[in-house]
């Protein structure tokens, strides 16, 4: 059966609609009638009034309404208008920015140290450039470029990581930071570098702990490479420990130290090694200038002999992979007494029979 | 008016046979929870209980008080949607 023509004449109309609300009201009916059987029953099992039974904890928690206090009655600003005399720089700080002062002002905790070197790296790879060019120039010519990818990575993270303003002041570096520096004595100053003179004893020893500090002749400056930094000795750099801790100054690690000056020679030996396995030259020269810094004059003399006796060995494994065992036994033997020139003769003597093997292994 | 009267029967039965009904309910009681309507009744229903006193209050007391305030209060945007599909439902599946 079907109404399909729905008649807009008007009684049918009318009737239509009468229909219509009267399931509406039908509907409503029916929820006024749950509703009632719901409290009932709440009344009758002693539930509905359960929210209600202690007056005053219910006056306690009423829903406060007036102005300038939310709904719990908590006041929202109340100390932002209080201000903290700090203890390390005698100057008055808003009560909510207090703790991360004390925390920048003391040098003490994990983000200040972390921010300061970064600061000091990040400036030192700057002027360090500009100032000592005459001695660093291949160094430079690598570490520039690498330095600006590092610096461009770091502001990224640092924006992350640290609040606005900090990196703010690390973006607009030469012009605007003169003026934010003024108010905040305890930052670093990128215009004049790292001066160890503005630095608290703290922030001193933990850059010292993981810089090498060496502080430069031509701009008073403390050098921020690593420990292992080949442009200064580890004796300048326990002299700077001991001129700026005091005597009792600690913590260079001398075992360290002492592997390292070996260390200059002996990969040349091994990269020896490496390169007559891979054939990998680029390195050599990069290590050689480093070298030729930190150990003494008659490394000079030994650089050029090396240098031709590795192209020799360079090629005398193109030709092994060529021709065939005939040569193997001559380059053997110019490797060993290549290896034999440097200093320290345990770990070449015992490269030594290595490269037979490798020979062998090609024969 | 048997003729009506016949045609009211056979919509309600098709609304109760196509589910409309419980769904019409369903959506019905939803809303009124939304805006408020029920937390209102039940306000209302706590000063008649504590006017007729809490142990001899009966269901009729609540009903006979209830109902027409409640009806009163439905909000129309509830009301008007309500109307709108049952309008709708007539018309598709008109008998």
């Amino acid at each position: 059966m079907k109404m399909e023509d729905m008649p807009l004449s008007g009684p049918d109309n009318t009737k239509l609609e009468a229909l219509v609300h009267d399931i509406y009201s039908e509907l409503v009916e029916d929820a006024c009638l749950g509703l009632c059987f719901e409290v009932h029953r709440a009344v009758k099992q002693g539930y509905f009034f359960l929210d209600e039974t202690d007056q005053e904890s219910m006056k306690e928690f009423e829903i406060v309404d007036q102005p300038g206090v939310d709904i719990f009655g908590q006041v929202y600003n109340q100390w932002k208008n209080k201000e903290c005399e700090c203890p390390n720089c005698k100057r008055l700080i808003a009560a909510s920015r207090f703790a991360p002062h004390l925390e920048k002002c003391l040098g003490m905790g994990r983000n200040s140290s972390r921010i300061a070197n970064r600061r000091l790296a990040s400036n030192n790879n700057m002027s360090k450039s500009e100032s000592d060019q005459e001695d660093n120039d291949d160094l430079n010519d690598n570490d520039w470029s690498y330095g600006a990818e590092k610096k461009a990575k770091k502001r990224k993270s640092d924006k992350n990581q640290n609040s606005p303003r900090r990196s703010k002041s690390l973006k607009h570096k030469n012009g605007e930071l003169g003026s934010s520096i003024t108010s905040e004595p305890y930052k670093y100053n990128y215009n004049t570098g790292i001066s160890y003179e503005t630095l608290g004893p703290d922030e001193v020893r933990s850059l010292l702990t993981t810089q090498c500090g060496v502080i430069s002749e031509h701009t008073k400056k403390m050098c921020t490479r690593s420990q292992r930094c080949p442009q200064h000795t580890d004796e300048q750099r326990r002299a700077v420990r001991v001129f700026l801790l005091g005597p009792s100054a600690p913590s260079l690690p001398d075992a360290d130290a002492v592997v390292e000056s070996d260390s200059f020679d002996i990969p040349d030996g091994q990269t020896l090694m490496s390169r007559l396995q891979w054939e990998d030259s680029p390195d050599i020269s990069p290590t050689d200038s480093a070298s030729s810094k930190a150990s003494t004059n008659h490394s000079d003399s030994r650089k050029p002999k090396k240098k031709k006796r590795t192209s020799l060995g360079l090629n005398s494994v193109g030709v092994v992979g060529v021709g065939g065992g005939s040569l193997t036994g001559g380059s053997s033997s110019s490797a060993q007494s290549n290896i034999s020139l440097s200093t320290k003769k345990k770990r070449p003597k015992l490269s030594a029979p290595s490269i037979s093997s490798i020979y062998d292994d090609l024969n | 008016m048997s003729k009506e009267f016949r045609m009211r029967a056979t919509v309600n039965q098709k609304l109760t046979e196509m589910g409309e009904r419980e769904r019409l309910k369903e959506l019905l009681r939803v809303k009124l929870t939304e805006c408020g309507w029920k937390d209102q009744m039940k306000a209302h229903c706590k000063e008649v209980i504590k006017e007729k006193g809490l142990e001899h209050v009966t269901v009729e007391d609540l009903v006979v008080e209830i109902t027409p305030k409640g009806r009163a209060l439905v909000p129309d945007s509830v009301k008007k949607e309500l109307l709108q599909r049952i309008r709708a439902f007539l018309a598709q599946h008109a008998t």
